[in-house]
């Protein structure tokens, strides 16, 4: 059974665009990302999803329900929102049991687990914590509840490094205890890492959906290069290089293909500096339009 | 229930204020009745010099004035411009501060109904205002029994005191369905506060004519303490108004608050 179903879903604020035409279907037990730009129609998505805005034309459902009409299906979905605010005068604690509250099972035992690996004091009010913790409230918030769906809305915007990778790792073992994860990003690295397929939005539709496997094959790297002297142009000339731009001493291109086959080309030219970065998202998004056509 | 609890516990501190300062109001004025009572007719003459609309505005009614349940009213009139104000922000602020406060992404993904919602905060506004009253009712009815030179009716006491409450959920109903269509208003307390000192000057002009048509404008024209004094009973069509607003108020809140966007932080 599919856990969620989008089927050319609409939704216009006024005249003002949402999404066009959305329609996504999440299985069972998989992780899947869904990436684009800001703006692009990314929360509009998770909040018809869950109830929250009501669609234009087209349907979203949870376990085969909708969220408006059975608001009783969110009891198995835990959602973590981009930005988290929470009621005032509050203790961590407090409000973690009153979102327990809401569920029909005790949740003391997880709450604590929870707060344990999220390095989490659930002592402090809430109004006193940073922003990087009130996030880990958000994490430990919507997974109290073991929930059999996880929605994820840019989860580790103001995480540390380390705690971004506690947090994927968290999430990867609530996935391996079943639940199905949908993970909104415009961090290419972080879908990439976790998930097995992905969707691709932009200005409001899907442009893409398919296997990570599929996207990784077409993996591109932004390199950069510095050489002691001016590089030689000849050294580029190679297959999946684009966007080539030599000026002297440096030079930035986009490459497609093994690695190996680059660096090997690299060192046999002197190098004072080197980086090989992800792309960012919106040169993805250029290649597919390209290759959509 | 949880939701109930949580809201109450919430509005616990602002509860204690405005009962603090309701029964202030009583306890300054009614504390002045013996020296008034003892002065009457020096009192009545000042009060006589005053223009009608001015006399309307503070709710006097020179004949009546210095019996203990005619000054009473008198003071009843500011407590329930006090009570309103209450009620009316309780009102803007009970649905709308989930999405003004930005929270409405925690409490409207939980698996309840939005109605489920609307019914705990409107259950627990109501709680908040009926403590309000019987706490203030409380110490009033003391403070009254202590301070009066001639005895009165403690069912009429009660009659008049009972407007408070039915003037607070007109003003509540009102204040919630204007909530729930400006939700995105950045501050309450100025709204409120205009539209209800807006009606209680609004009620003084108009009812300064007695014109019956006027006083439906505003709520706190709808119960005339001398009537009730006089006839020990409300005045019907101004209670079924009232009503009808208060229903289809709270009704509307339901239907509009079910089928809302609620938007993301921005």
């Amino acid at each position: 059974m599919n856990v969620i179903e989008i089927k050319n879903l609409t939704k216009y604020y006024g005249k003002a665009r949402g999404v066009i035409d959305v329609s996504i279907e999440v299985e069972q037990g998989e992780v899947f990302g869904f990436i684009g730009p800001n703006g692009a129609g990314k929360s509009t998505t998770i909040r018809t999803l869950l109830g929250l805005i009501y669609p234009t034309s087209g349907s979203a459902r949870i376990f085969g329900k909708s969220c408006t009409t059975n608001p009783e299906v969110r009891e198995d979905v835990g959602y973590l929102p981009s930005e988290v605010f929470y009621y005032d005068g509050m203790r961590v604690i407090d409000l973690l049991r009153y979102s327990a509250s809401f569920y029909r099972k005790d949740c003391t035992k997880r709450i604590n687990e929870l707060a344990e690996i999220m390095d989490l004091d659930l002592k402090r009010r809430i109004d006193d914590l940073s922003f990087g913790n009130k996030k880990k409230v958000g994490i430990v918030q919507g997974l109290l509840h073991g929930p059999k769906l996880i929605i994820l809305d840019e989860p580790t915007t103001g995480l540390d490094p380390l705690m971004q990778q506690t947090f994927f790792d968290l999430i990867d073992s609530e996935n391996k205890k079943g639940a199905t994860v949908f993970l909104s990003s415009h961090i290419l690295r972080e879908v990439q890492k976790m998930c097995e397929r992905v969707a691709l939005i932009k200005d409001g539709r899907i442009i893409k959906l398919e296997r990570m496997s599929a996207l990784q094959e077409n993996n591109f790297k932004r390199i950069k290069v510095e050489g002691l002297s001016n590089l030689d142009k000849t050294i580029f000339d190679m297959p999946g290089v684009s966007k080539l731009e030599n000026g002297g001493k440096t030079a930035s291109f986009l490459y497609r293909g093994d690695i190996n086959n680059v660096i090997r080309k690299l060192a046999q030219t002197e190098v004072s500096n080197l980086s090989i970065d992800e792309p960012d998202l919106e040169e993805v998004f250029m290649h597919y339009y390209s290759k959509d056509g | 229930m949880n939701m109930y609890l949580h809201e109450l516990k919430s509005l616990r501190k602002s509860t204690i204020i405005w009962v603090c300062a309701m029964i202030a109001i009583a306890l300054v004025y009614l504390s002045l009745y013996p020296a008034i009572y003892r002065d009457g007719a020096h009192f009545k003459d000042m009060l006589a010099g005053y223009p009608a609309s001015i006399r309307a505005m503070l709710g006097v009614t020179v004949d009546s004035v210095t019996s203990p349940l005619g000054f009473y009213s008198m003071i009843l009139a500011f407590v329930v411009l006090c009570g309103g104000v209450q009620a009316m922000n309780l009102g803007m602020t009970i649905l709308s501060k989930e999405t003004r406060e930005r929270t409405a992404d925690f409490l409207l993904v939980k698996p309840v109904s939005r109605a489920a919602i609307v019914t705990a905060k409107v259950l627990a506004a109501l709680t908040v205002l009926l403590v309000t009253d019987v706490l203030y009712y409380a110490v009033a009815s003391t403070i009254a029994s202590m301070v009066k030179q001639s005895s009165y009716s403690g069912g009429l006491f009660f009659m008049i005191n009972l407007t408070l409450f039915f003037v607070q959920l007109i003003f509540f109903a009102i204040g919630a369905v204007v909530s729930v269509f400006f939700d995105r208003l950045r501050s309450v307390l100025p709204v409120s506060l205009g539209t209800v000192f807006g009606c209680y000057i609004v009620g003084a002009l108009v009812a300064a004519g007695k014109d019956d048509w006027a006083r439906f404008i505003s709520p706190f024209r709808y119960f005339d303490y001398s009537y009730i004094i006089q006839n020990s009973r409300y005045e019907t069509p101004y209670l079924i108004t009232g009503a009808v607003i208060v229903v289809t108020a709270v009704v509307t809140c339901y239907f509009v608050f079910a089928r809302k966007d609620i938007h993301a932080v921005s």
